[in-house]
């Protein structure tokens, strides 16, 4: 996965949660060869990751509601906070010098302008930023790491461990962290270690610490289904009512009026099959691993999606697989369902949906299972997929600087330095209206959400300023819903996988047939004859194989 | 290899070698460069089909990546992507072969009608100026006319039409591809054939006519066999060449119509040898290409030879 | 060979049997022989080859009207521009004002200029090394060369050759790896290998050496084809994007020309610094669509101007690149 990652999947990452993006399991996100570090479960990491020292600078308007161990919800904020408080004491820099290059998905900032400057002023040191763009990124990178030509500072997002070989590279041209972070070390940058242990061990390789986490988050999904609150309640429809997937299908039925360009439904599958009691990819029954292509389950969810589809409850375009306009058939309302990826529930949004229609509000259904009985049980992923990592021939006082640069910009939300890292310099790149600070032409030129916070960022908050529903929405929706999230098998996990089994994991074509399927193209007996082609001459069965052998049971679960 | 070979008188060649090497050593010198540059960037990286039968790790190199043998070879039959990208390849060339092969044929022939000079150089010049353009520069031009917002779909929303969006469409993406190659490469084919055309002898057109033969009964007994040469010598370049489809123009359209409708044997190998780190796979994937390559040279000559034209080389 | 032997039959044709042919041909007057037109013919013709003509320079046409509309023409026109109302240079000025832009084209035009010297000199050099019959070791070195025609090693083992040698991030990455075309130096040679041997010979008893020879007597003979094997790597140069994408993707001060049209007008990412993205929307705006196709005319200027010299020297040199279509 993820060599096509668009924007869209992109934005479900960055925006607030760093969720699973769309076809991802855990597992694509893994590294390399055998003979590579593996595990990341083991008790030397346990006692190699950072303790976390939360921190209390800065009060949330809604606080966080806890779901099990690491499970938290996002802190709301309504308001962004006045008078912003400092957390960082002096310059951490001593004036070193710099290359990082970071994924944009968007405008490149011209080199050495006016926010870029303020930033190095502020941090002490000149970091030579050098944003690649994003859609190109999966290709870019391995031809660097092949010349041996990283920079000092880059960011490796974990979807893309397996391409880039983050599993080798941790250790040949990534430096290991550990020294400098482990247990009580990290107190030293004490808003780094304010980012929660999951975090970090999403970014550690064998034992060692590596990875600097961005955008981590207690409250990691892929996403779920999300609906236009204002039509059905036109309608007298309530959330509630949909409790099963026959609901679903009956309110289906009941929406779509294709004379009149409705329909109820755009792409579901992505963010529904869980229903089905489908993991991301794996289960552990009687102590075997078990691949979600070999679970019946999986192909009773198919089966309800193809009927959906068959039926016309799903919009033409969504069925040829135009997802680019996605977005827009639901704001004009020609969609009504949709399955929506984590984070793309925003201020920008409720701003292009109130465009569209001013009672525009989007809203989630509760988790529910397929039959409507039962416990939800929904997967959360990595705590973060925004991981930057050091240049190993960096000297040892070099490193030391740039953890207190990744310090600096690990400011939590609020802080005058997150101010600065987000909106840059007040009366240049910002202003303050209405409390909330709004680009000026020079800031919307240069600050770039996808720059600095790719180094280092605090955790994730929920915050829409302007848009006070959207946080008071999602911040219920998550606490209603944080007891259905449970951990995945190898959660945070990173796993080496051989080289010659990575065709087999990413299972492409059986990806292609579940798609076909889905839009009405393929009959679930054809994904079922897909599968089996996977199983034998694809690879599949040896891949469990090899998963069961050398790692469910050497390291465990992970949950 | 036979035209190399046919040259002019040569020199005295019963002196010494070191006589010879002295007397020649300028037209040595002359080669280095060029010599040079083609080991290191072309002899040296040969080696590196060696990583076909490896399971090459780029950090450790070659010599110290583990030997695996047809493994990778074995795996690549076995993905099924790999298959749908040959059938792209060999889909894509059947329809250019089908809508693209005849149409510089034919226009030859049209313009080697038009009796003014001048007006046949102009139009020829303004035909294949899109042979100099990038990839890049052809496609955005594409893109622009027919895009989601480009001229087409322009014209078809203010008149209330519902729009089409063909360089999105993965169902059309092999009209779309064969009519950007057509529009970038026809003009240029032209001139092979207006100088087979060219090269008949309007003797015959003159003697055939004289003898009552009409318009078309001469295209087809005079000017279309005294095109058969180069006609086979195109078709059999072609075939030799059905697995090269294009590189450029793939790799810059397939975000846009995804990797099942637009990737051929030379992304496949692109994609899946860089982008996902296995160099081994990619490099298998390549030299499986210039095997079946050099053999569909072979078999298009072969074919060549038995209608008794030259091909590529003669018999 | 595959190139050689239709290089040699072409060149057949047009010395033993084309030229009389052509010469009859190129009077512009219809022979007595033929039949006169039908009107049916003639308009369907007249059609068609409007067709060819028209599809190439339409496109042209809207691209360069709509580089010189002001915005509130294409807002008019909803997008492109098919026939100028209010002309301005505004989207010229704006994007030679870019530095990304600027700095793209000075990049663009280096390597070309740089890039067509080293190859030219290069093939020329080989191409007369490799013209005299009979010289030391010529077919070995012929052989040499047209193998790596047919053998390949693939995109990966050169780009790990090149970044061995410490090409990463440099502008010889763009260069040195192709710059050697053994097409081009086939091309040559059979020209080369043309040049009177009496002349030569003189030459050589006047006490010329082979440099002298190659200086001023093959060169001055054959200048046409050399044209236009310039011409073939000038383009090749302008035309390359790919080289960038592998060697220098992240360096943005380093791209050609080729790079920023597909950046920011193929993949509509707006140019750096100019078009507002910013923390507002995560969506940054694309460049205005004038600006985008000013770009678009910026890269195929220079081509238009080496394009009538081009022709001058089409008649005899086009014919052997024709093939390699």
């Amino acid at each position: 996965m993820g060599i096509e990652l668009n924007r869209r999947r992109f934005l479900s990452v960055t925006a607030s949660v760093a969720g699973l993006a769309a076809t991802g399991g855990l597992l694509s996100a893994c590294g390399g060869g055998a003979q590579q570090k593996t595990g990341a479960n083991s008790d030397a990491l346990k006692s190699a990751l950072p303790n976390y020292v939360p921190s209390s600078a800065i009060k949330a308007d809604i606080p966080s509601v806890a779901g099990g161990p690491d499970i938290l919800t996002d802190p709301g904020f309504l308001t962004y906070p006045s008078n912003p408080v400092t957390t960082v004491s002096g310059i951490p820099g001593k004036g070193g010098k710099y290359t990082t290059v970071t994924p944009l998905w968007g405008t490149i900032p011209s080199a050495d302008n006016s926010f870029y400057q303020a930033m190095n002023e502020a941090l002490g040191v000149t970091l030579e930023m050098k944003p690649a763009d994003g859609n190109n990124y999966a290709t870019i990178i391995p031809t660097m790491t092949a010349a041996k030509r990283l920079p000092d500072w880059i960011q490796l997002p974990s979807w893309w461990n397996a391409n880039f070989n983050v599993g080798e590279l941790a250790g040949s041209q990534l430096a290991d962290l550990t020294p400098f972070l482990s247990g009580d070390k990290i107190k030293k940058y004490p808003n780094l270690a304010a980012i929660p242990t999951g975090a970090w061990q999403a970014g550690a390789w064998g034992d060692k610490i590596y990875g600097i986490p961005s955008f981590s988050s207690g409250f990691v999904f892929a996403g779920a289904v999300s609906f236009r609150h204002d039509l059905l309640e036109a309608k007298g429809i309530t959330a509630d009512q949909v409790k099963s997937a026959d609901d679903l299908m009956n309110l289906g039925k009941e929406l779509t009026d294709a004379k009149g360009g409705v329909w109820a439904f755009d792409d579901l599958w992505t963010y529904m099959f869980p229903a089905w009691g489908v993991p991301q990819k794996w289960k552990v029954d009687n102590g075997k691993l078990v691949h979600k292509y070999d679970m019946p389950e999986l192909l009773e969810a198919l089966e309800w999606h193809y009927n959906v589809a068959t039926a016309g409850y799903l919009h033409p375009d969504a069925m040829a697989g135009n997802n680019a306009d996605g977005n827009v058939r639901f704001y004009a309302g020609k969609t009504v369902i949709v399955g929506h990826g984590a984070g793309g529930w925003n201020a920008s949004d409720h701003q292009s949906g109130t465009a569209a229609n001013p009672n525009y509000r989007r809203a989630y259904f509760d988790f529910f299972t397929a039959d409507g009985k039962g416990e939800p049980r929904i997967e959360i992923g990595a705590s973060s997929r925004i991981l930057s990592y050091l240049n190993s021939n960096l000297k040892p006082e070099q490193i030391e600087e740039l953890l207190a640069v990744a310090d600096y910009l690990a400011a939590p939300y609020g802080s005058a330095e997150y101010t600065l890292i987000n909106f840059g310099v007040e009366g240049v790149h910002h202003t303050m209206v209405n409390g909330v600070p709004t680009a000026t032409e020079e800031g919307k030129k240069n600050v770039q959400p996808q720059t600095f916070p790719f180094l280092a960022s605090p955790a994730s908050v929920i915050s829409n300023p302007g848009s006070d529903v959207v946080t008071k929405d999602y911040t219920a929706w998550q606490a209603a819903n944080v007891k259905h999230l449970k951990k995945p098998v190898f959660w945070n996990m990173n796993i080496s996988l051989p080289r010659s089994m990575a065709t087999a994991d990413a299972a492409q074509a059986v990806e292609d047939a579940i798609k076909d399927c889905y839009h009405g193209k393929k009959k679930v007996s054809e994904v079922k004859d897909a599968i089996t082609t996977w199983k034998s001459s694809g690879g599949g069965d040896k891949m469990v194989q090899w998963m069961d052998e050398n790692v469910l049971q050497k390291f465990g679960t992970g949950q | 290899m036979s035209s190399v070979d046919t040259e002019p008188p040569a020199r005295k060649n019963k002196l010494s070698l070191r006589v010879r090497l002295r007397r020649d050593r300028s037209l040595l010198l002359m080669t280095v460069p060029a010599v040079a540059l083609l080991l290191v960037f072309n002899y040296v990286p040969l080696f590196g089909l060696l990583t076909a039968f490896q399971d090459y790790n780029p950090l450790v190199g070659v010599w110290n990546s583990e030997w695996v043998g047809l493994a990778q070879f074995e795996a690549l039959f076995g993905d099924s992507l790999f298959w749908g990208s040959l059938t792209n390849t060999l889909y894509l060339s059947f329809v250019q072969l089908i809508l693209f092969f005849p149409i510089p044929i034919a226009l030859a022939l049209l313009l080697n009608s038009v009796l003014s000079e001048r007006l046949r150089n102009l139009i020829q010049s303004i035909a294949y100026l899109p042979h100099f353009f990038s990839w890049v520069l052809a496609i955005t031009i594409f893109q622009q006319m027919f895009g989601g917002a480009g001229l087409l779909n322009q014209f078809l929303r203010s008149n209330d039409i519902s729009t089409w969006d063909i360089m999105t469409n993965p169902d059309t993406f092999v009209l779309l591809i064969t009519s950007q190659a057509i529009w970038k490469e026809a003009g240029w084919s032209i001139i092979v054939f207006l100088a087979a055309l060219a090269a008949i002898n309007t003797d015959l057109y003159e003697s055939s006519a004289v003898d009552g033969a009409g318009r078309w009964r001469r295209l087809w007994h005079i000017t279309l066999p005294g095109m058969a040469g180069v006609i086979m010598l195109m078709l059999v370049l072609r075939l030799g060449n059905a697995l090269t489809v294009g590189f450029e123009q793939f790799l810059i359209q397939r975000q846009a119509v995804g990797h099942e409708a637009a990737d051929v044997l030379d992304t496949f190998a692109f994609y899946y040898g860089i982008a996902t780190n296995n160099y081994s796979y990619g490099a298998a994937a390549g030299l499986f290409k210039s095997v079946i390559s050099l053999l569909l040279i072979w078999g298009a000559n072969k074919l060549a030879h038995a209608f008794g034209e030259d091909g590529l080389y003669r018999k | 060979m595959t190139e050689t032997l239709t290089i040699e039959r072409t060149r057949d044709e047009r010395d033993v049997t084309g030229r009389t042919a052509v010469r009859k041909r190129r009077r512009g007057k219809r022979p007595v022989w033929e039949e006169p037109p039908t009107a049916a013919g003639q308009t369907a013709k007249g059609l068609t080859l409007g067709v060819v003509v028209a599809v190439v320079l339409v496109p042209l046409w809207i691209i360069v009207v709509t580089s010189l509309s002001t915005q509130a023409a294409v807002n008019r026109a909803g997008g492109l521009v098919i026939w100028p109302t209010d002309v301005t240079f505004e989207a010229y000025r704006v994007m030679l004002g870019d530095p990304t832009v600027r700095n793209a084209l000075l990049v663009s035009l280096g390597i070309t200029v740089v890039g067509t010297v080293v190859s030219l000199v290069v093939s020329v050099l080989c191409a007369y090394g490799l013209s005299r019959s009979g010289s030391v070791a010529h077919r070995f070195i012929l052989v040499l060369l047209i193998l790596t025609m047919f053998l390949s090693g693939g995109l990966i083992p050169t780009f790990l050759v090149v970044t061995e040698l410490g090409g990463y991030g440099q502008y010889w990455a763009l260069i040195l790896p192709g710059a050697v075309s053994v097409f081009n130096i086939l091309v040559l040679r059979a020209f080369y290998s043309d040049t009177s041997a009496d002349l030569i010979e003189a030459a050589r008893i006047d006490g010329a050496g082979d440099w002298r020879i190659l200086w001023s007597i093959v060169l001055p003979t054959s200048r046409a084809v050399t044209a236009v094997v310039a011409l073939f790597y000038g383009v090749g140069y302008w035309n390359s994007f790919f080289n960038v994408m592998l060697y220098m993707p992240t360096d943005s001060e380093k791209w050609p020309l080729q790079y920023v049209l597909l950046t920011y007008v193929n993949r509509g990412n707006g140019l750096p610094g100019s078009v507002n993205s910013g923390f507002g929307s995560q969506f940054a705006q694309t460049a205005p669509l004038s600006l985008q196709m000013a770009v678009v005319v910026l890269t195929i200027v220079p081509l238009l101007l080496v394009y009538p010299f081009m022709q001058k020297h089409f008649r005899v040199g086009v014919l052997t690149g024709a093939v390699k279509g």
